[in-house]
């Protein structure tokens, strides 16, 4: 399934047959896949390789086999490209001894701007994450959430095309983690790459539909929501149609295309499932008014992210 | 998140790394920040201070023993800063250097900006090294103001030059030390046992080696530099009297050898330090 639903022609991040062992253990194994602009979530459970392929992608450790690119390019050798790179790292490390303000004009300076541009961003970026009053605290003194957010803000202040966030919501505050949320999805709009990782199936959700999932060091799927589950045959999409006359909507749909079992369920719903929900819904609204059915309401019951996680990893 | 206008991005964006002496200056200057705050340094200038309370001890217990302040510089130099301060200073400040970095985490955040590698590894080192210089300079500079405490027949031109020349001897044992070190930091997984076992083992037993093995050791190039002063007297007491006694029985070699010798392990472990750190994971 590698590879569905990402034009793979406008990768921006590629991965080849890449492997990672830490003695013998394997943290990533034989991945392939290639992103593009737009927010990608890469997706697992704890221990699933996700911090190590990230690891791998951003240049901060060397693949044990296969080959990892940004715009074509292995940043562990091409450090001038990390210019058009940003990375929030999972780990908590800052150096707590620096104020927040002096902390984001290092990671600007580094980057080879002057002062006053240095200046204008760090302002920015401080209000953007509401982290004014604390900027010149030192890290050492802020809390999870304000450590998050001044990880967040040196991976973008430098305006990067490509932006690696590891699990960046952790520790934040219900409001903090909605306001950054929708930043990443500003950034997804803005053309840029942002591959998030996280283990919380909802924060996903609630930024891309477009996924990579890992389990057990393996990439298991990468595309579209909707397109990989309708991959995964031993789980058929289940719909749920709400209609005044379900005996005869299930009657009319059993034996249909794509269709592979209708019942009624006890709330009277005409339970649908289909080997092909891509297709079922495009053909569904011929079906109904070529025979004068009528649907009041169609709820998709099984083809959120967290199902679609649960079928491939129990496979 | 309030609304705020992004600035915009350079059409063009440069991806050529940062320059290497920019980029190396502006990280010692925040990592010499950043050591300076170390608590050890706090342990690391206390034990300095046992120069200046042997200079001290002379001057109130033997103030009329003929221990002339040259004498006593020497004497300082060649048995407590070159065999033990300035091991222990830079080992205590070097090794940490970059290893710390990469233990704690907070690499990631030098490591992903457009910057050469050999720029960060060297910001990171001249902090080490001037950190190290300045606190065993303000030992010198300590036993200088007790020895001037005698009177101003003290401050003769031989004496300044023996103190400048002092001074230079040790800045170089401690970048040298401190290369060194630095290097062991970024090698060991665990580098504290291995670099004591160097400072304190290997050194002490081959600068104590007669003929040319000691010549092995960067103490003995150390010694060597410093300026004999005149025979020390016979009836001293005690430690102060065995340390004058048995401060210089080395086997010369010119003082350019010396320099060069420690010069080259300056630059070969500084470039091996670079290269070791070029092939690092930041696994963390």
């Amino acid at each position: 399934m590698k590879g569905a639903g990402i034009d793979s022609s406008h990768a921006r991040i590629t991965a080849d047959r890449v492997g990672k062992w830490f003695g013998e253990v394997i943290a990533v194994n034989n991945c392939t896949l290639s992103v593009g602009t737009g927010v990608v979530g890469l997706l697992g459970a704890n221990g699933a390789g996700k911090s190590t392929l990230f690891k791998m992608l951003a240049g901060l450790i060397e693949p044990s086999h296969g080959t990892v690119r940004v715009f074509d390019r292995r940043l562990r050798q091409d450090v001038g490209w990390y210019r058009r790179v940003g990375f929030c790292p999972e780990s908590d490390a800052l150096p707590d001894w620096m104020t927040g303000r002096e902390f984001l004009a290092l990671m600007l300076r580094l980057m080879g701007f002057e002062k006053a541009e240095i200046n204008r961003r760090v302002g920015y970026w401080l209000e953007r994450f509401e982290l004014e009053d604390a900027a010149n605290r030192r890290l050492g003194g802020y809390s999870k959430g304000m450590r998050q957010k001044i990880k967040l803000a040196q991976a973008m202040a430098h305006d990067p095309d490509v932006i690696f966030l590891d699990e960046p919501l952790n520790g934040m505050d219900p409001v903090s983690r909605k306001q950054s949320i929708d930043l990443v999805r500003e950034l997804g709009q803005q053309g840029r790459t942002v591959l998030v990782s996280s283990h919380i199936l909802p924060e996903v959700e609630s930024m891309t539909s477009e996924i990579i999932l890992m389990d057990r060091g393996r990439v298991l799927a990468e595309g579209a929501v909707a397109e990989i589950r309708d991959k995964i045959p031993e789980h058929p999409t289940t719909v749920a149609l709400v209609s005044a006359a379900p005996r005869a909507l299930a009657g009319f749909l059993i034996g249909r295309e794509h269709v592979v079992g209708v019942q009624v369920d006890q709330e009277n719903r005409v339970v649908v499932s289909t080997d092909h929900a891509v297709a079922f819904y495009r053909a569904l609204p011929g079906w109904l008014l070529g025979n004068g059915l009528v649907v009041d309401e169609i709820v998709t019951l099984d083809d959120s992210l967290e199902a679609v996680f649960q079928y491939l990893t129990e496979r | 998140m309030k609304a705020a206008t992004n600035p915009a991005s350079p059409p063009d964006i440069d991806v050529r790394p940062q320059g290497s002496f920019a980029a190396a200056g502006w990280l010692a200057w925040f990592s010499l920040r950043e050591m300076a705050r170390r608590r050890r340094l706090v342990s690391l200038s206390l034990i300095s201070l046992l120069p200046v309370l042997m200079v001290g001890a002379i001057r109130i217990w033997f103030p009329q023993a003929g221990i002339t302040a040259q004498m006593q510089l020497a004497a300082l130099a060649h048995d407590i800063f070159m065999p033990f301060l300035i091991p222990v200073v830079a080992l205590f400040v070097g090794v940490p250097a970059i290893g710390e970095m990469i233990d704690d985490g907070t690499i990631v955040f030098t490591w992903t900006r457009p910057v050469r590698r050999r720029a960060i590894y060297l910001g990171r080192l001249l902090a080490a090294q001037t950190v190290s210089t300045l606190v065993l300079s303000g030992s010198l500079a300590l036993c200088f103001a007790v020895m001037v405490t005698e009177g101003p027949q003290v401050i003769t031109w031989d004496f300044l030059k023996l103190y400048l020349q002092t001074f230079v001897i040790i800045a170089m044992g401690v970048f040298t030390y401190a290369s060194l070190f630095a290097a062991m930091g970024t090698f060991f997984r665990k580098p504290v046992l291995p670099a004591i076992l160097f400072a304190f083992g290997w050194e002490n037993l081959v600068s104590n080696i007669p003929a040319r093995v000691q010549e092995l050791s960067l103490r003995f190039h150390l010694q060597n530099l410093i300026t004999k002063p005149e025979a020390a007297p016979q009836d001293l007491p005690g430690l102060l009297g065995a340390l004058l006694t048995t401060a210089f029985h080395r086997e010369p070699v010119p003082k350019v050898q010396s320099v060069l010798v420690l010069a080259a392990v300056m630059l070969l472990t500084t470039v091996l330090g670079i290269w070791l750190f070029r092939q690092k994971e930041i696994a963390k």
